[in-house]
């Protein structure tokens, strides 16, 4: 499984992941959780036309992923930036890819993301600054 | 494949363990790429700051600190005025996405050792952008 495979599997988590749970939340998150939960897709097309270009087979979406049960607006709001964090550490390790291809397809997507992730803080009013997204915590 | 969120977890913790950028200052090629991203760091630390954004001004500085230590024994002078040019922060904002631009251009064109390290610069400039407009 390549780099790109993993972050492509993630993705779909993504886009499961909102489409389930953004129906807890209301106001400036709603609308930011519609906002990214479609930038998802056009990512994942993004990656799908990446294979098509390289004659490369994509992973295929599962049907269904296991997320916790969400009751509340904290909850779906946690989760949803938890998904971000993930795929941007995700997309964080593919630019370290030497097949030029692959690093710059992970370089996009690794600036989106961490893109997506301080839209997120800003609208939790957590601080957005961050030096080195998506590197793991020491 | 991430199959569950604990799956999704397990994957990027691996993949980020494989991308960890411990970078080794043997790697001459990207001086100039380093050079530039370091005067850029800290024009926009100078602009961010005289803003109001000390949080993103940090942001530049931990970079700039991190480049000087790269680029050691070799040492690049401070320049002054460029920051002028940042007069609000829809400047800012525009300053912080082309300079993203150039380190985004550096990670696709440095060897590997680098590639993280002006990526996760790329990232952390075109979140400023971002965030500030």
């Amino acid at each position: 499984m390549t780099v790109v495979d993993t972050g492509l599997a993630g993705e779909y988590a993504a886009i499961y992941a909102y489409g389930a749970v953004a129906v807890h939340l209301s106001g400036a998150p709603r609308d930011l959780a519609e906002a990214l939960e479609a930038e998802h897709r056009e990512r994942r097309d993004a990656l799908l036309d990446f294979y098509d270009e390289h004659g490369l087979e994509a992973v295929h979406a599962e049907a269904a992923y296991d997320i916790e049960p969400i009751g509340d607006a904290a909850t779906a709001q946690a989760l949803l930036l938890d998904v971000e964090e993930r795929l941007t550490t995700t997309w964080r390790a593919g630019v370290a890819s030497e097949d030029p291809a692959e690093r710059e397809i992970c370089l996009n997507m690794f600036m989106a993301s961490a893109t997506a992730l301080a839209r997120w803080r800003v609208v939790l009013g957590e601080p957005t600054a961050v030096p080195w997204p998506g590197r793991p915590s020491e | 494949m991430f199959t569950t969120r604990r799956g999704l977890l397990i994957g990027a913790a691996a993949l980020a363990a494989a991308g960890c950028t411990e970078t080794s200052a043997k790697i001459i090629e990207s001086d100039d790429d380093l050079t530039a991203a370091l005067r850029r760091a800290r024009t926009l630390a100078q602009a961010a700051d005289s803003l109001g954004y000390p949080d993103i001004a940090e942001d530049h500085l931990t970079h700039a600190a991190t480049l000087e230590r790269l680029l050691l024994p070799s040492t690049v002078g401070e320049e002054s005025g460029a920051e002028q040019s940042i007069a609000d922060a829809a400047a800012l904002a525009e300053a912080e996405a082309e300079a993203s631009g150039e380190a985004r251009e550096s990670c696709l064109t440095t060897t590997g050792d680098y590639a993280v390290l002006f990526g996760e610069i790329a990232a952390s400039r075109a979140a400023h952008a971002a965030v500030i407009a």
